[in-house]
């Protein structure tokens, strides 16, 4: 059994204008001790995948019309916010684009990482030797991130510190615990190429050494071919395709990947292509059938009228387009 | 040199803060030849804003000079020439927030025609609708709308048009894609190849990418501290790079193929984080995470050198005093006897 499946969720945002469809059909799964990529662009339900995933969506305005989240087999969804709570504490974690907004301005860093470690142990004594045992833990936890002078930083507030060290803080607040699954959505979007090659080298050790499965969310070819086994790419809603990483990346075969691929700049400096025509499209009357028929340049009637199902592509790489039907 | 439309000479811009000096550009020497695409790359905090504003003219250098096609342009922007704010335009990294999102697009794009006095009331829609037209966006479908209707890319696209109203013949183009997609950046790339080969145009490119420098800058240049690293032509830069923070870059560029991954130096493993530039200590800004400092990069700050005719760089080990950077080598050499 998977560590986590989704299968056939459609969530949408209930606003002024209408209803958005935005989640149309997503399916996947991420097995044990497993490194999964999900690619796409602004604007394609990657967030909003995530916030399904730890029920923090807010809803309303959001609406899960139907689907299901099954983590372990269980259906996500269905949880009592007692048990949801229960899973955020020991199960699953996530880390965000944005530490300054992951991390409470207010409270030095090692206040909330004391917090959050007493939070997931089901009795905390409240002797000084359980605390002082706490702080060792939350010192060795910033020091396995590569953070200089931990114990200088755990008295600091989040705006003393850069970018790169705040999201090292809050990668050693989600693996100070053992949890089996880390959400890491756009982990290293903001920070320069230098501190996101240390911060994502640290992230595959720390992953490495716990046993953790992880989704990484980014929009960056190179970060998933440097760290991820398997690759989902997502377009307007559902994946388009799947497969081994590098087969991905080598030959892809959806229209939208295809596009993708050609669009990234290469160091080989042989030009960069047109992109892609048109723009995702707007999620209050998108599309019928499958989502990217406008702007595929090898649309057939049939793209029109039903979404694409998976179609197996070889070497467990599977494309939802038409063009691979036989 | 004389035939540079840009030249910029021992560049500095210091800021005085409560806590200390904020040194964002410290000596930066260029110059860029007409129908060039200079690429101007480094990391957040490494000045390289701070100097396309000092080009401008949002701020006056607070040591240097600025010189655009033979003239000084040293004053602050609303004391220029105002042929010479025409000629001399930006386009800025956040088209969401350069664009008065109050204004329809023909008023963004109508004043600077009215500043610069260009065409007469029915000229000046014709003229804005070639702009749009120029950029690829259809002008009866985007006269009328505001920014925030449309996409990311499409303002990008308008702060661009407004940008070239004026024909100007320089554009810096500061971050103009580091906020959008691939898809849509590979749309604006193209957009801006092809504009500058039909409009004569020479760009200052700003961005931490060098993958995109790769493909369309004619020469690049790394920026760390407040100063220049290494200047070099885009081919011999991506193939030898000689300053060991140009090497930690390179090989810290996530990339898709493997034919890419062979480009790269081997891996230097990337360590710490830039330094502030507030009070920045003696010798060389990078020595702190150089994986090759020796003790002399701690006390005297390298001169720039030359490798071979157009490329520079500036790192100790790079002294060659058979070179051309003869004298300063033998002053360094002297300098350094003197501090053991």
């Amino acid at each position: 059994m998977a560590l986590l499946e989704v299968v056939d969720l459609h969530v949408g945002y209930r606003v002024f204008e209408g209803y958005l469809k935005v989640l149309n059909g997503v399916n996947f799964e991420i097995e044990e001790q497993e490194r999964v990529g999900l690619v796409g662009e602004t604007g394609c339900g990657k967030t909003t995948l995530v916030k399904t995933i730890l029920r923090v969506l807010p809803v309303p305005p959001a609406r899960i019309q139907r689907g299901q989240v099954l983590y372990h087999g269980k259906d996500i969804l269905l949880m009592s916010p007692r048990e949801v709570r229960g899973l955020r504490r020991r199960e699953m974690t996530a880390i965000f684009q944005d530490p300054l907004q992951a991390l409470n301005p207010m409270f030095t860093i090692g206040t909330q990482l004391r917090d959050i470690l007493k939070d997931s142990q089901e009795r905390v004594g409240r002797g000084q030797r359980t605390q002082r045992a706490i702080t060792a833990r939350c010192i060795s936890a910033l020091r396995d991130t590569g953070m200089p002078d931990p114990e200088r930083i755990m008295s600091n507030y989040p705006i003393q510190l850069s970018g790169g060290m705040r999201q090292r803080v809050c990668i050693a607040e989600a693996l100070s615990r053992n949890v089996r699954l880390l959400l890491a959505d756009e982990p290293t979007t903001n920070l320069d190429v230098t501190i996101q090659d240390q911060i994502l080298r640290k992230l595959d050790q720390l992953v490495d050494q716990r046993g953790a499965s992880v989704l990484i969310i980014t929009h960056s070819m190179g970060v998933v071919r440097d760290l991820t086994q398997r690759l989902y790419i997502m377009y307007a809603g559902s994946m388009v395709e799947t497969g081994r990483t590098k087969g991905v990346l080598a030959s892809p075969l959806h229209p939208y990947t295809q596009g993708l691929m050609r669009s990234v700049p290469r160091l080989t400096g042989q030009g960069i292509s047109d992109g892609i025509p048109g723009r995702i499209p707007n999620y209050l009357q998108p599309p019928s059938g499958c989502r990217f028929h406008p702007r595929c340049a090898h649309a057939m009637p049939v793209c029109v009228e039903a979404p694409p199902p998976f179609y197996p592509a070889g070497d467990n790489h599977r494309v939802a387009c038409y063009l691979y039907r036989s | 040199m004389p035939g540079d439309i840009l030249s910029v000479d021992n560049l500095r811009k210091h800021f005085p803060t409560k806590e200390g000096v904020v040194r964002a550009v410290d000596g930066v020497s260029f110059s860029i030849a007409p129908g060039e695409t200079f690429g101007l790359v480094g990391e957040s905090g490494s000045g390289k804003t701070t100097t396309a504003q000092c080009i401008i003219g949002m701020y006056p250098p607070t040591s240097g000079d600025i010189w655009f096609k033979g003239e000084r342009i040293n004053a602050a922007f609303d004391r220029r020439p105002k042929h010479v704010k025409g000629d001399l335009r930006i386009v800025f990294q956040d088209p969401g927030s350069s664009l008065n999102p109050k204004r329809t697009i023909k008023q963004i794009l109508s004043v600077p025609l009215q500043v610069h006095r260009i065409g007469s009331r029915r000229g000046r829609l014709a003229r804005m609708k070639a702009l749009l037209d120029m950029v690829e966006l259809p002008a009866d479908e985007y006269l009328y709308k505001h920014p925030q209707a449309i996409g990311g890319g499409e303002r990008q696209m308008v702060a661009l048009a407004r940008a070239l109203a004026t024909n100007p013949s320089l554009v810096l183009l500061d971050e103009p894609t580091s906020a959008l997609d691939v898809s849509v950046q590979a749309k604006i790339i193209n957009l801006l190849i092809r504009l500058q080969k039909e409009l004569d145009l020479t760009y200052l490119f700003i961005t931490h990418d060098l993958s995109l420098m790769r493909n369309i800058a004619t020469r690049v240049a790394i920026m760390y501290l407040g100063k220049l690293c290494e200047i070099a032509p885009t081919a011999e830069f991506f193939e030898s790079p000689v300053h060991p923070y140009t090497r930690m870059l390179l090989s810290s560029i996530p990339v898709v193929s493997d034919e890419e991954e062979a480009l790269k130096p081997r891996k230097v493993l990337s360590t710490g984080e830039i330094p502030s530039p507030v009070n920045v200590p003696p010798g060389c800004g990078f020595q702190s995470r150089c994986p090759e400092a020796a003790d002399v990069c701690r006390r005297v700050d390298p001169e720039m050198v030359e490798v071979s005719r157009s490329h520079q760089v500036r790192c100790h080990r790079e002294r060659r005093p058979d070179r051309a950077g003869h004298a300063e080598a033998s002053v360094l050499h002297e300098r350094e006897e003197r501090l053991c």
